[in-house]
């Protein structure tokens, strides 16, 4: 339980060191170990599930034994492993996707005014607040009569559409914060609307398409509500392969566990190489 | 420039626009829009879904909604109580993470890391992890407790102790969003005005209180509202952790719309509830717009 709180006192003896002269210093470094702690607890203990026996599990906070065999025993289980490849495929797929339709329209957003904008700001704030089961459930009568259910453009598309409202406004935020004058001066050298988009625009906005390229995928690859509802068998993803766990082995938290790990794991690597680029990012 | 053609009465720039916004235009009617037609549509219909008549039967499915007792007293009170609770508490704790990210400090990448965990975990898992931790004989919620000499308590069986659960689940998963959003926003202030308070010697606290705080407000403006909207339509950790349940005491909005629709098989009378939320949130959230926008600039 301490492993999280104890590794920043040992990556470095100057942390311990400065805590000695004030007791501020010593209570800045208590609260972030105690953050540090509540945010990683359920984490932790999702880990600890996993490596526990099948016998041992119902009293993980008692007994020693540890055993890797849960990750071997779903790893080889082939809607695992098909579930990773999907939710991979689909969440890359899905930020690809989604990212190139809306910097268009959020670029559209900021740089002009008039009743065009107007009105498509007003939409897709509206349609931004209606709710995900108000269209998830006819969304699945719409994915089967265009003959696009259980495919992945199935999944995607409603996942692009999922992100157009949220992802335009955001977009409209970076380019905002981006001086036009560059693109003015393009374009009275002779570049087309497209090129001063593209050549001039585009580059400066990399910081934050970087920035939300990380939270799409991130958050595609944790969706259940839709992925549930428009996928079957040949498109299921981790999510929902492991809801299934649950409910067909009766409650196997140890298994259950060990899938959580194993979707966890793509998320860490991203999160822990993206997080800079993120916060950089967001800065508008 | 000579005289632009036109094309479709609609001139060169116009064109250019909505090129621009076509595809994303073309996904949304395709992908929300009609799919919320069609749920307006079955609304006003007998439509239940083992014997779909798909009768028209105009208001009766809206006035029997707006008539159950359980939504006017359970359902409604719950989703907003929800969502003011868990806005309300994510801010607080995700501004404190900020301040102390914002920070210099061995070790600061570290705790980055791990407050950006639950990010990184899928809203399923953790509602999954949280009942097993929860749960009243094996969790380690009532171990701790167990130490100290408390009695294990039924969590998830009870009302308010369910709620709790499920609350404390939400902060969790979305104090890091705004962690991020916020600590974005207070790298990207300019030092001068925090220079000026060193050099006046102000406290920290006034310092936060009269700077930071008045210059965050348009990124705290757009985090409450996006995430107000998220919340009333919480649906997956409610669903994982209680099903709306003991009983239906702790069902919200995108759960009783659910459960009319798939359990009670009647899908008009489940997208009526729907269409009656969507209608509430999009009434509230122009509304909390309009109240925040005037907040932050009467601010300045």
């Amino acid at each position: 339980m301490t492993r999280a709180s104890r590794v920043p006192a040992e990556r470095s003896k100057g942390f311990f060191e400065a805590l000695a002269p004030g007791g501020r210093r010593m209570l800045f470094g208590l609260a972030a170990i105690g953050v540090c702690l509540i945010f990683a607890f359920p984490v932790f203990w999702l880990v600890l599930t996993a490596l526990r026996p099948g016998y041992a599990v119902y009293y993980v906070h008692r007994g020693t034994d540890f055993t890797l065999d849960n990750f071997l025993e779903v790893i080889v289980q082939e809607a695992v492993l098909k579930g990773m490849f999907n939710s991979f495929m689909i969440s890359t797929l899905a930020t690809v996707i989604s990212l190139g339709v809306t910097v268009t329209s959020g670029y559209m957003l900021s740089r002009f005014k008039g009743p065009i904008p107007n009105t498509w700001f007003s939409l897709i704030y509206v349609f931004r607040c209606v709710p995900y089961v108000s269209w998830v459930l006819p969304l699945y009568f719409v994915t089967q009569s265009l003959g696009i259910f259980d495919t992945y453009w199935g999944l995607l598309l409603p996942h692009v559409a999922v992100h157009i409202c949220f992802f335009s406004w955001i977009m409209k935020g970076f380019f905002d914060g981006i001086d036009p004058s560059m693109e003015y001066a393009a374009m009275i050298d002779g570049c087309s609307r497209w090129g001063a988009f593209w050549r001039v625009a585009m580059p400066a906005a990399i910081p934050g398409l970087t920035a939300l390229a990380i939270l799409c995928w991130l958050y595609t690859w944790n969706e259940f509500l839709f992925a549930l509802i428009l996928t079957s068998h040949q498109t299921q993803i981790l999510t929902v392969v492991m809801a299934q766990f649950v409910h067909e082995l009766g409650m196997d938290w140890h298994l259950m566990s060990a899938t959580g790990v194993l979707a966890l794991g793509p998320a860490l690597i991203v999160t822990i190489f993206g997080q800079k680029y993120v916060i950089r990012g967001l800065k508008v | 420039m000579t005289a632009r053609r036109r094309i479709l009465g609609l001139d060169e720039k116009q064109r250019f626009m909505i090129a621009l916004i076509a595809p994303a235009v073309l996904a949304l009617i395709a992908f929300q829009i009609v799919p919320i037609l069609a749920g307006a549509n079955a609304s006003f219909r007998d439509w239940s879904l083992h014997d779909p008549q798909k009768t028209w039967v105009g208001l009766k499915n809206y006035l029997h909604v707006l008539g159950d007792h359980d939504f006017l007293t359970i359902v409604l009170p719950n989703t907003f109580g929800f969502m003011f609770a868990s806005v309300g508490l994510s801010l607080v704790a995700g501004l404190m993470m900020a301040m102390l990210l914002n920070r210099r400090f061995a070790g600061r990448w570290l705790v980055q890391t791990v407050i950006l965990l639950p990010l990184m975990v899928a809203p399923v898992i953790a509602a999954i992890m949280v009942r097993w931790m929860f749960n009243d004989q094996f969790g380690v919620v009532n171990a701790i407790l167990g130490l100290f000499g408390i009695e294990p308590l039924a969590w998830l069986t009870q009302r308010w102790t369910a709620f709790f659960a499920i609350l404390l689940t939400d902060v969790w998963l979305w104090t890091p969003w705004f962690t991020l959003l916020l600590l974005a926003g207070l790298q990207s202030l300019p030092p001068e005005p925090f220079e000026a308070a060193q050099i006046d010697a102000a406290s920290p606290w006034r310092t936060f209180r009269y700077i930071t705080l008045p210059m965050l407000r348009p990124v705290m403006v757009v985090c409450i509202v996006i995430r107000s909207i998220d919340a009333f339509r919480t649906f997956d950790i409610v669903w994982t952790i209680s099903g709306g349940g003991p009983a239906r005491a702790t069902e919200v909005f995108s759960i009783y719309a659910y459960v009319e629709a798939f359990q009670f098989l009647n899908f008009g009378r489940g997208s009526a509830a729907a269409i009656i939320g969507a209608i509430i949130i999009v009434v509230f959230a122009m509304l909390l717009y309009r109240i925040l926008n005037r907040w932050v600039e009467v601010s300045k």
